[in-house]
């Protein structure tokens, strides 16, 4: 039996090492791919296994939730009730921040946190890997929340609104003459430095921890499970920080919503969007 | 660049996002919809349960009082009736004793009426009495000559049946 374990051990450890440097622990596919290579299914499961993984995740919340949701029980059961505890928490976060009208934006932001959560935390399954430890994933995810902040932006503040916010509400002829600076520099950060700054961060603590975890179970395979506490308490931390990232995420997309809403000290709260909202909190 | 090629892959990023927003839509319609609607629902309902047990609170701490007037009217109307009884009661001793009194005046008087009455039939009796034996005696005397004595003698016999007989 331990010699199995070592076995596979050596398998994993040699199937990353096949390809180049390997930074994170092997998940199903890289196995697969190692014990049938020039197998074209498993080459291709494995080159697109952060799409499967993801898929996986869809398919997972995708059930619990809709099977939570179906039954609509006056005194609900575990099930729903922890969806809905999940629901009411958020609801309450979200409109702390955003106000009552920060209602209408729960259901994206809780997809977003919930969705990003189990990505994050996936990879601590044996065979499993986090899909959020893949730019290209966070980079998804960021653009997601970068064209929901957007739209939010247009449909409360109006076309024309949105547009003078992002030229930086240009007053006088000094203001006028800086709009396609302003307009460059606003929309740069809105439209690239944002998604940039989300993915990045996400993609780079995700893959962080995961290497972290790799890196102590290279250790318990060349020093005889030695550094096992290690590897377990990387694994809590992992854990922690992955609900940190996820939470972190979610609270500056809701940030960025607050900032793209119509304020009064803006000045642009008029006609249909002349609504008064609470002052959103500033990033720190 | 290269760092950039290698982990940014388009087709990727491009499916990501698909399958973010086939949850976030699916999400949206199957479960947070729901979800939110059953929680509204629930609030709603306890939030009229609560404002019916609230109606019905009040309506029974009315009828409590309604109750405690009620009680109290039925308490006041019964200390009422029971002093008019006792007043009544107090009214109806006093005639009786009114007119027992009276009765016994009357019978007094009447018995006085008729122990006068009764004397003076007796007196009359006497009187006749002593009429008749002053007769008597006189009869007697003149009948007979009897001496001073003797006259004595016979008067005090007479007097003492005469006292015999009152």
């Amino acid at each position: 039996m331990d010699q199995t374990g070592h076995l596979i051990s050596q398998t994993a450890h040699a199937a990353t090492q096949a390809h180049g440097e390997a930074h994170e622990l092997p998940n199903i596919f890289t196995v697969l791919d190692q014990i049938f290579p020039g197998n074209p299914f498993f080459e291709f499961f494995h080159h697109w296994e952060n799409i499967v993984f993801s898929v996986l995740i869809m398919a997972l919340i995708v059930f619990c939730s809709v099977r939570a949701a179906r039954k609509k029980k006056f005194i609900p059961d575990a099930n729903q009730n922890r969806w809905e505890m999940f629901v009411e928490g958020l609801t309450g976060f979200v409109t702390g921040i955003l106000g009552p009208k920060g209602v209408e934006h729960v259901p994206f932001l809780g997809t977003l946190f919930i969705y990003i959560l189990i990505e994050n935390w996936l990879g601590l399954f044996p065979l499993m890997k986090s899909p959020t430890s893949a730019w290209s994933t966070t980079i998804a995810l960021a653009l997601a929340a970068t064209f929901y902040i957007q739209w939010v932006g247009i449909k409360e503040q109006g076309f024309f609104h949105y547009m003078k916010h992002m030229a930086g509400n240009p007053k006088g002829i000094l203001g006028i003459a800086l709009l396609p600076l302003m307009l460059v520099i606003n929309v740069t950060i809105e439209y690239l430095a944002v998604p940039l700054s989300l993915s990045l961060r996400l993609f780079a603590n995700v893959s962080s921890e995961d290497r972290l975890i790799y890196k102590f179970a290279e250790l318990n395979v060349m020093y005889k499970f030695l550094p096992f506490f290690f590897q377990l308490f990387a694994n809590i931390l992992a854990i922690i920080f992955s609900l940190v990232q996820a939470f972190v995420f979610l609270l500056l997309t809701t940030v960025y919503i607050s900032l793209i809403m119509p304020r009064e000290d803006h000045g642009h709260a008029t006609g249909s969007h002349n609504k008064k909202f609470p002052s959103p909190v500033k990033p720190t | 660049m290269d760092y950039f090629q290698e982990n940014i892959r388009l087709g990727e990023v491009f499916v990501q996002l698909v399958a973010f927003l086939t949850v976030f839509f699916v999400l949206r319609k199957f479960a947070w919809k729901p979800l939110a609607n059953v929680i509204k629902a629930r609030r709603e309902k306890l939030d009229h349960e609560w404002t019916d047990i609230g109606k019905m609170k009040a309506q029974v701490a009315e009828l409590q009082k309604e109750y405690e007037e009620h009680l109290r009217k039925i308490e006041d109307e019964a200390r009422e009736k029971l002093q008019e009884a006792v007043q009544e009661g107090r009214r109806i001793a006093r005639e009786i004793q009114e007119k027992a009194r009276s009765e016994s005046q009357i019978s007094f008087e009447k018995a006085k009426t008729n122990i006068e009455i009764e004397f003076e039939k007796a007196r009359f009796e006497l009187k006749r009495e002593i009429a008749k034996l002053s007769l008597q005696i006189a009869e007697k005397v003149v009948r007979e000559k009897m001496d001073a004595a003797q006259h004595e003698k016979r008067a005090m016999e007479l007097i003492e049946e005469l006292e015999k007989k009152l």
